[in-house]
């Protein structure tokens, strides 16, 4: 457990996650409020990356649950094996031959297999999924549900309640409750508003773009052997593309990729020739692509553009 | 012990009244968020403003939209009322104090009354403050930006134009009585830093206490009737209300279509499907598959953007963007006298900034509409965007100052499309008098709905999210 909020800071850059003091406040927070962090931002900003870097911090383990669209409580809570029952069904034949061979009627014969009904519904035929692992799990584990707005309204209700009470309740078996509380992180890419009762719930952690000096720490700490001048030209060149109209406008993780595709072109500067080769690495859209090329090379060429970034 | 109880009652008290004036700027807060806010103070307290500052936002607020009303609201009830005046006097020998004093009392009145507060350090009391505050009209201020133009205004009784002026006066006076040059600038210094203070203190309180009387007036947009005024004839005021409620109307029609679907979300039996799942249980059919229905509807909207029209189609965008979720695909137009697609602004951007930025885009255009025309570029450029799976809607007053409406253009229209639906703010009666064609055009309509106002508007959606 974190004890303090430099604490958190600290154990979390151990684990390559740069946080900044917001983060790391409402982190700790949410550690001692018992309470699930919902963490919006665009894509690539490190949503995710941040329930991985706060299991290794601990040390406990991340159980990951990836929503979609059609997501439901089979996928997500806990399934029956029917082929495992059917199994022991066909392997029990004879066993179940000498229980039922006794009975002297239907009505009998029915009431002893009802007896031994719950052999065939226990934990051992149930399959857990990512919610109900966690909830069964022996040490604390982070929870990461990813891409909540990607799930249907329904499936968001649903998870109200395991998210207020930790418990969930199987209608065979009875109700089962956390025997530690997860620690939770939700991310959502805002493609949709989520419901008021869910983010009542929540912790709210909005991570955006990082400024200039934060992302560069950030390249530097994931890809250090990047030269520390095209790092710091590489950076702005990505924090000048978010100030441009595009469709998609990168993020960390394609500024990492860039970072990287740098280091294996074994590129000494940042000059048109690479810039063209390399732009399809941070931006995905042909039209962003173009557009950028017009706005980047609008100033005659590599050299004029370096002396007018290394402002 | 005690004194430290009192402190904390006091903290949570302005915690709560923090928690209203953000409700009545238009956050929701709801109890248990405002519970977590204390509960988080406990944890993390105050000395560390930064943190207190990150704790409370991550409790109470949970949209980024909210972001600049708490920062603005944290600054007024949390920022601790500008920096404290500084007394001049300190720096000056008993000689020069004296000399100030006099220099002083030489001024007239009211000013005189701003340069003793700006050379004692001795600043007015919170009550005169307030007191001030409500003569400049504090309390008739609703916005922020009211309350800034409050806090000029009492900058101005208090005399702060005239103050280089009073200031040169009283420098004149001093050297005239032989100050030296360097306490004189030292002086100067501390006045220009009180300067500073005081209009902070002045902002601050008077954003405060508009902020205050904000939250004390009721503002609930379920007690009026503003669902109910036909759109064309919103003031831009009540417009804006209305777009804040466009959101939770969203909320409400997708969590509908959301367990309609849910619940007519079995097909017809799938055998095929069944046999094959079913083959590890030796053919003993545990799992039955059901073929999936396709029940999200593909969309085309079709949208009249002139003058008259604009507040319908910019709520109707808003709706329609929204709820781009629950539609398989949406595609839409917009024609004044002449027919643009604007799907691709639409994708990708927040709906509302989106909408915004279209209708800003598009010229406004006066008796220049003409559907049919529109419509023959449609057939020219995008027929293909219409097949046996997408719904049609039109939305328009269906006048065409007197152009040709082209009635078969509507009705290969229909005939393409699944089903065309038009959306009309006129009422029942107004259709076909004047300019309008629209008795025309009902027939080749497979719903016709009068969209006057959001409630009609927002009920229509939802009709057209059932039978798509």
């Amino acid at each position: 457990m974190f004890r303090t909020i430099s604490d958190v800071q600290e154990k979390l850059s151990s684990q390559q996650y740069i946080a900044s003091e917001e983060i790391s406040t409402v982190v700790y927070l949410a550690q001692d409020l018992c309470k699930p962090i919902l963490t919006e931002g665009p894509a690539g900003v490190g949503k995710t990356e941040l329930a991985k870097a706060w299991s290794g911090a601990l040390g406990f383990p991340l159980i990951r649950l990836q929503c979609y669209e059609g997501l439901d409580e089979s996928k997500a809570l806990y399934e029956w094996e029917y082929a495992k029952q059917m199994l022991y069904t066909q392997l029990l034949r004879d066993t179940l031959r000498d229980v039922l061979s006794e009975a002297k009627s239907l009505t009998e014969a029915t009431a002893r297999l009802a007896q031994e009904e719950d052999v065939f519904f226990s934990d051992k035929f149930l399959l857990p999924r990512p919610l109900l692992q966690a909830l069964l799990s022996e040490e604390p584990v982070v929870l990461l549900i990813d891409e909540i707005d990607r799930a249907d309204v329904e499936f968001e209700a649903f998870l109200l309640e395991v998210l207020s009470d930790f418990q969930v309740s199987i209608p065979e078996i009875g109700t089962i409750t956390a025997i530690h509380q997860p620690m939770v992180v939700l991310t959502s890419n805002n493609t949709r508003d989520l419901s008021e009762a869910l983010k009542r719930r929540c912790l709210y952690l909005f991570v955006d773009y990082p400024s200039l000096d934060a992302e560069l720490d950030i390249v530097r700490l994931k890809v250090p052997n990047l030269k520390p001048e095209l790092a710091k030209q590489a950076v702005e060149v990505v924090q000048q593309l978010r100030h441009m109209d595009l469709r998609k406008v990168p993020s960390i993780s394609e500024t990492l990729d860039w970072a990287r595709a740098l280091v294996s072109l074994n590129a000494d500067s940042i000059d048109e020739e690479t810039m063209r080769n390399t732009l399809t690495v941070l931006l995905k859209y042909e039209a962003d692509v173009q557009r950028a090329r017009r706005l980047l090379g609008g100033n005659g060429g590599g050299q004029s553009r370096g002396g007018r970034l290394g402002r | 012990m005690g004194e430290g109880k009192a402190g904390e009652v006091v903290l949570d008290d302005r915690i709560v009244e923090f928690i209203r004036g953000l409700r009545a700027a238009g956050v929701r807060v709801s109890l248990a968020e405002s519970m977590d806010a204390m509960r988080a103070t406990g944890i993390m307290g105050i000395g560390d403003k930064t943190r207190f500052r990150h704790s409370m936002r991550s409790t109470l607020i949970k949209e980024k939209e909210d972001f600049p009303v708490f920062d603005e609201l944290f600054s007024l009830y949390f920022g601790g009322g500008g920096q404290p005046l500084q007394n001049a006097m300190e720096d000056l020998s008993p000689d020069e104090q004296e000399m100030l004093k006099a220099a002083l009392s030489a001024m007239s009145g009211r000013l005189q009354q701003l340069l003793d507060w700006l050379t004692s350090g001795q600043g007015p009391t919170k009550e005169e403050l307030e007191e001030m505050a409500r003569r400049s009209g504090a309390q008739w201020a609703n916005s922020p930006r009211e309350a800034r133009w409050v806090s000029r205004r009492m900058l101005r009784q208090l005399g702060f134009q005239h103050l280089e002026q009073q200031i040169g006066e009283l420098v004149a006076h001093l050297q005239k009585m032989g100050m030296s040059q360097k306490s004189i600038e030292k002086l100067l210094g501390v006045v220009d830093a009180n300067r500073e203070s005081l209009a902070d203190q002045i902002a601050q309180q008077v954003g405060l206490q508009v902020a205050r009387e904000r939250s004390e007036r009721a503002r609930d947009l379920h007690g009026t009737d503003l669902m109910h005024k036909p759109l064309q004839s919103l003031t831009e005021q009540e417009a804006e209300l209305l777009r804040q409620e466009v959101r939770r109307l969203v909320a409400q029609v997708r969590s509908r279509a959301a367990l309609r679907r849910k619940r007519g979300n079995i097909g017809k039996f799938d055998p095929k499907s069944t046999i094959r799942a079913n083959q590890r249980y030796g053919g003993v059919p545990f799992e039955v598959k059901f073929k999936k229905q396709k029940l999200k509807p593909s969309l085309v909207l079709i949208s009249d953007v002139s003058t008259s029209m604009r507040p319908v189609a910019e709520f109707m965008l808003r709706l329609i963007y929204e709820l781009q979720d629950q539609v398989a695909k949406a595609r839409s137009f917009a024609f004044n006298a002449d027919m643009e697609e604007i799907s691709v602004t639409l994708s990708g951007n927040r709906a509302a900034d989106a909408v915004a930025d279209i209708l800003y885009n598009i010229p406004p255009g006066y008796y220049a509409t003409d559907l049919g025309n529109s419509l023959a570029t449609f057939f020219k450029e995008w027929s293909d965007t219409i097949n046996g799976r997408t719904t049609v809607i039109i939305l328009g007053d269906g006048r065409n100052n007197y152009n040709s409406p082209r009635i078969d253009l509507v009705k290969r229209l229909q005939q393409r499309a699944k089903r065309l639906i038009w959306f009309n703010p006129e009422h029942r009666q107004q259709w076909g008098t004047g300019d309008s064609d629209m008795l025309d055009y009902v027939p080749y309509c497979d719903e016709v709905y009068q969209v006057r106002n959001l409630a009609q508007l927002s009920t229509a959606v939802d009709q057209l999210l059932v039978m798509s």
